[in-house]
């Protein structure tokens, strides 16, 4: 496979993914908030396609949950509780984008019964919806954390690394001041000034932000490192010689070298500020209950319990390593493009 | 003194692990939790509260007299005892200990419970061994302050206190001979970060039922686990053979494991744990929050509030947040508080067929679907919870989820604790809280500053210069009478009155008790976990492995 | 010597900024060490505000930060409110035990990294670097506290490994070498799993240095001598990408008192975590402050590390 095809092929899968989260509330039966207090942590529903009378159905259909009595659920497979699974059924309304307002779901089962298709969390609400809700958020946080980072890391580094001197040392050592400092605190601190009535979204998006504004240091370390080398090559070398400006060589020499690291560096942050998020709702400045994202339903992860009572509550966890994969993969593809055009 | 537990026999470890390393081992300075539960074992008070049955016994102190008007008591010291390191004790060490706590510049937080009416208790020596305590005024529960006030060894802290160094010393590395108690046992070694290992104190005055001098085990390992789920860990794996205070999930994660791994759970049932919702109801002229002092006005109707109370899922709270291993509450007395509860009080059932029509007689109305205030406001607030908490912040998602259906928009806001703090008893910056309080005892007057008006915890609107509301009137009465009645039987109706007012006027808005969930290795025997702290090595002296 | 001495100026700079930053954002986030205590019933507010004049809590932040560095400079790193002592002893002991797990930790991921990533450079695109690709990027979806839960799962459940803390019960008991063992034997599962952890982004730059030198013209020309291809690897192509490697090994050396942080609390391991921890949500200032000058001194031993590291290793850098 050639770098271009495997770009075409992640980026044709990344812009699937971000249509099923865009989209969510088509695709997830139910709105991420509504618990079920009567089915904490269901299993995942199970979908036959034949009945205990040996029938064969073409529409699959599932089984209601009823309480063991042992704070168990398990699956009643008799005809009274059997629900077939319907397309384009109508249920809870949504909004797309923020401004159309729908009902019709992709896929449900009537009431009373339940399809939860990665199972349902402690307030019983559906696993499934609330992964493809949690994209929405999780993502844009990761976006916009990862682009504060680089562009202050491109602008420090690439000054840092341009100039070099006395400059350089500056920035750098002040980079190694934003590494040890306990950035925790201001994240507490700008929790706590908070106004109450901010909305879980704004006040989520800010926290990360401010992640992002602290991160810069670690890249901006790696992009004076390319730029440092750039400014030596021979033709950067000779533009300066017939009276280029800085300014212009910044631009159309020198940082055209920091793309490969850049790209890189875009792909490897988004999935960790997604994953910041982990610790953030350890320290409970996660993302407000009741919205969903990706890192608070990876951080329930993070309780024994769970952990070795409700193996479905990895199945976020597991949704993530292919997605994340095809990230890295089109970082690799993006980089090795770049160098053969530059070759 | 003999203690009534089953003779056991002598030799065995036992280790229990803490959530974080105790910061002292003075008991004048300790406010910690571990930090008490090394010391507890370490040292010995006058008068004791049995845990097994919530009433006093005697301890230090083998009897005492109360003078006809309440305020006078006479205690007479067991003899020929000797701390742990072999000095005699006497009436000295009581009187310098009390001097101690009693010093303003040492800051004890135990100074304020032996301040009544205002005024320090004097201490009195009458004799070698004899003690009389003076109280300003008749104080119902005066037998209970004595519980966890440690008698220090006059001999190895005084001169430190004379030179002023008092609160650096008996850190968790002062050497094991500069270190002694009347407690069961003594200091062995510290490591730190990792364990303080106790030994059986050879001079310890109490003797089981067949004479055998006590303690039974000659070690206690307090090893340093910092997280709940590391502590059920370890106690899974065997290595530690006490576990307390852990969360119904991990309850039942630890039963299915029961049987094959050698140990046993127990649920105590509901504590002295109550969680509540209150909304802010001070006085907020001074501070200028103009948009908090406008919702005020329906935090204040009483309507608003059943409202609230009545539209609560208590059972849901109860089923998700404790796997069922909790009780529902309409008071601060909790059902395992026998000796206080009044189980007269009503427990209607959910119902928001109820509180639309108790919102609707306030005045409110819905517009689409959205509850708005008799000017046409829609009915918007926010709850503080407390970050660090998993339970309040669930039970705080299922309430915003309960009220959501009532039209009511709800945020659920989680702060750093400190932060939550400020907002409480600062600047008063806030639309509702979920909280909850463990009461120190079972007696009410560990409560007094939570439902007088002019307490400091009078969380909904504290300090008050003169009572807000006619029924805030009423209850700093009740509790002020309770606090001189000396006679139970009156004391508790009175107290019933509180708790009727709690429920009636819904200053807060009680929601569950969680139950005490502890665990023991089979091997260890009388082994008898109570609801009041330290919910299983009270009574450690009488443990012993099989 | 005088690039030395340059270096010793800049280090002390840095620490000066970093306790007054560290200072500064304290003070930022509301509410002291003693404003928990106010819930408590039984504690009377006068208790505290005598609590907070004996701390000095309620001095002004200039005031503060001033007696701070005075007593700093003598050695003296304040006193912990819980703890009632001097901050510096309380973290020498559990410094030296973080060390010892991030020390172990980092050589164990360094050796596995290495090889692997150079054998992922070499058979590149064949389906074993497909598959460390695959399970690189899954280590990197799954948090590390999720990672440790499993390890304590699978611990628990075959009792092949002890669950936690640094020594067992009966350490005291013991003689040398079975001391040495029980350590070891304790040490096993927090080191590994954080080798584990700390392995993908390593194994990722590890082979993408290695994939740029093996691309090398000097590289072609060598195997075409014949040289064997164990020879180019080890002899030719890893001195050359180590360049970039270094820097990373400096950051590791860097960060060697923070990695394990969680992991310390997870798994009772006797360092820095549970200290630092416990300090941070109970506002214990002075053992956090402590705790981040002492990881700055290690930021600027690292990178001084990695930067002599790199003097020794290129010999263009010798020139400059």
């Amino acid at each position: 496979m050639t770098h271009r095809q495997k770009l075409a092929g992640s980026l044709v899968l990344l812009t699937s993914v971000q249509i099923l989260i865009l989209f969510a509330g088509f695709f997830a039966p139910y709105n991420f908030a509504v618990q079920d207090r009567q089915r904490p942590f269901a299993p995942p529903t199970t979908l036959h396609f034949m009945d205990l009378r040996g029938n064969v159905h073409i529409r699959p259909f599932v089984y209601d949950l009823e309480d063991s009595g042992k704070s168990i659920l398990v699956s009643q497979s008799d005809s009274e509780h059997c629900y077939p699974i319907l397309f384009f059924v109508r249920g809870m309304p949504y909004k797309i984008a923020g401004v159309f307002t729908s009902e019709v779901h992709l896929f449900g089962v009537e009431a009373p019964g339940h399809i939860f298709l990665m199972g349902s969390d402690a307030y019983g609400r559906d696993q499934f919806s609330r992964f493809l809700f949690g994209g929405q958020i999780s993502m844009l946080a990761g976006l916009i954390a990862a682009i504060l980072s680089l562009s202050i890391g491109i602008i420090v580094g690439g000054i840092a690394g341009y100039y070099g001197g006395w400059v350089d040392e500056l920035l750098m050592r002040g980079g190694e001041l934003f590494l040890a400092l306990p950035w925790l605190y201001l994240l507490f601190a700008v929790r706590a000034a908070l106004p109450l009535h901010i909305s879980q979204w704004e006040v989520f998006l800010l926290l990360v932000s401010v992640m992002g504004l602290i991160g810069w240091a670690r890249p901006a370390r790696l992009i004076r490192g390319v730029v440092l080398s750039a400014r030596h090559r021979n033709f950067v070398v000779a533009a300066r010689g017939f009276g280029a400006s800085d300014l212009y060589l910044l631009r159309r020499h020198v940082l055209p070298e920091t793309y490969g690291v850049l790209l890189t560096q875009m792909t490897l942050l988004i999935p960790q500020y997604v994953l910041a998020e982990v610790t953030l709702t350890f320290l409970g400045l996660g993302v407000g209950e009741p919205l969903p994202s990706w890192g608070s339903l990876l951080s329930s992860l993070q309780q024994y319990y769970v952990v070795s009572s409700y193996w479905w509550m990895f199945l976020p966890a597991l949704l993530l390593i292919p997605l994340f994969l095809v990230f890295y993969t089109a970082a690799d593809a993006l980089q090795e493009l770049h160098k053969s055009v530059t070759l | 003194m003999v203690a009534d537990g089953v003779p056991g026999h002598a030799g065995g470890r036992l280790v229990v692990a803490l959530r974080s390393e105790p910061k002292t081992l003075n008991p004048v300075l300790a406010v910690d939790e571990p930090s008490r539960d090394v010391i507890r074992c370490l040292t010995a008070d006058l008068i004791h509260i049995n845990r097994g049955s919530l009433k006093t016994e005697p301890s230090l102190a083998k009897s005492w007299t109360v003078s006809r008007d309440g305020r006078q008591y006479t205690l007479h010291l067991r003899r020929g005892l000797r701390f742990s390191d072999g000095e005699a004790f006497n009436a000295d060490d009581v009187i310098f200990s009390f001097q101690v706590y009693l010093d303003e510049k040492i800051n004890s937080s135990q100074r304020d419970l032996l301040v009544v009416g205002g005024k320090p208790i004097v201490v009195v020596k009458l004799d070698a061994y004899t003690v009389r305590f003076e109280l300003a005024q008749p104080y119902a529960a005066a037998e209970r302050l004595f519980d966890g006030v440690a008698i220090l060894p006059r001999h190895l802290v005084e001169s430190s206190y004379q030179s002023g160094s008092f609160s650096q010393s008996w850190s968790l590395s002062v050497p094991p001979n500069q270190f002694a108690g009347l407690g069961p046992f003594r200091l062995k070694e510290y490591i730190p970060g990792q364990r303080v290992v106790l030994e059986r104190n050879p001079y310890y005055w109490k003797a089981d039922t067949a004479g055998n001098q006590l303690p039974y085990l000659n070690e206690i390992v307090f090893l340093f686990v910092a997280s709940e789920d590391a502590q059920v860990i370890r106690f899974q794996s065997g290595d530690t053979d006490v576990l307390s205070r852990f969360s119904a999930e991990n309850f039942a994660v630890l039963q299915k494991q029961q049987s094959e791994k050698g140990y046993r759970l127990d649920d105590l049932g509901p504590g002295l744990e109550y969680n509540f919702l209150f909304f802010n109801l001070n006085d907020l002229s001074p501070k200028g929050l103009p948009e908090i002092a406008k919702k005020q006005a329906w935090f204040q109707d009483l309507r608003f509030r059943q409202a609230v109370s009545t539209a609560i899922d208590r059972d849901g709270i109860v089923r998700l947040v404790y796997s069922g291993r909790a009780t529902p509450i309409w008071d601060q007395v909790t059902p395992g508080n026998k000796l206080w509860l009044d189980d007269k009080i009503p427990r209607p059932v959910r119902s928001l067929e109820h509180a639309r029509q108790l919102l609707q007689s306030a005045g409110f109305s819905w517009k689409s679907s959205t509850l708005v205030d008799p000017h046409g406001e829609p009915v918007e607030f926010s709850i503080l919870t407390s970050s660090s908490n998993a339970q309040r912040m669930k039970m705080a998602t299922i309430i915003q989820d309960d009220l959501s259906q009532l039209g009511m928009t709800v945020q659920v806001v989680p702060l750093e604790f400190h932060a939550m703090v400020d907002r409480l008893q600062n600047s008063y910056n806030y639309e509702a809280a979920v909280m909850g309080l463990v009461s120190g005892d079972a007696d009410p007057t560990s409560e007094m500053n939570v439902w007088l008006s002019s307490g400091e915890t009078h969380l909904w609107h504290p300090n008050q210069d003169k009572p807000a509301t006619q029924w805030e009137s009423e209850m700093d009465q009740l509790m002020q009478e309770q606090l001189v009645t000396l006679d139970y039987a009156k004391r508790k109706r009175i107290y019933d009155r509180v708790q009727e007012i709690v429920a009636e006027d819904l200053p807060v808005i009680c929601l569950v008790s969680p139950d005490i969930l502890v665990g023991a290795a089979n091997r260890m025997r009388n082994f008898r976990p109570a609801i009041l702290v330290p919910y299983t090595l009270w009574n450690v002296e009488q443990l012993y492995i099989q | 010597m005088k690039y030395l001495a340059r270096r010793l100026v800049h280090a002390t700079l840095l620490l000066a900024a970093v306790s007054l930053f560290s200072f500064a954002i304290l003070q930022l986030a509301p509410g002291d060490f003693f404003a928990p205590m106010g819930l408590n019933p039984q504690i009377s507010s006068r208790t505290i505000a005598g609590l907070r004049s004996q701390y000095g809590l309620d001095r002004s932040f200039p005031v503060r930060y001033g007696h701070w560095l005075h007593d700093a400079l003598k050695g003296n790193l304040g006193a912990s409110f819980a703890y009632n002592s001097p901050v510096a002893p309380l973290l020498a002991v559990r410094a030296r035990n973080t060390l010892l797990l991030t020390g172990t930790a980092m050589l164990l991921a360094w050796l596995i990294a290495i090889p692997l990533g150079m054998w992922s450079a070499v058979y590149r695109g064949k389906w074993g670097d497909r598959a460390g690709a695959v399970v690189t990027s899954g280590l990197l979806t799954v948090p590390d506290l999720v990672l440790f839960l499993v390890l304590l799962l699978v611990a628990v459940r075959t009792g092949w490994f002890p669950t936690g803390g640094m020594v067992s019960a009966v350490f005291g008991d013991l003689n040398v070498w079975n001391r040495v063992k029980d350590i070891a034997e304790h040490l096993f599962l927090p080191a590994l799993g954080l080798a584990i952890a700390t392995l993908p982004p390593l194994l990722r730059h590890v082979r993408s240095a290695m994939i740029e030198v093996l691309e090398a013209p000097f590289i072609r020309a060598a195997r075409a001598h014949g040289i064997t291809e164990r020879r180019v690897l080890f002899r030719y192509a890893l001195p050359v990408a180590a360049n970039p490697l270094i820097s990373l090994f400096g950051l590791s050396v860097a960060t060697m008192l923070s990695t394990s942080l969680l992991v310390e609390v997870i798994l009772s391991w006797p360092g820095i975590g549970p200290l630092l921890v416990d300090a941070i949500l109970a506002k214990d200032v002075y053992v956090v402050i402590g705790t981040v000058m002492l990881s700055s001194v290690f930021l600027v031993l690292g990178s001084l590390f990695a930067d002599l590291l790199l003097f020794a290793a290129d010999p263009r850098m010798r020139v400059e």
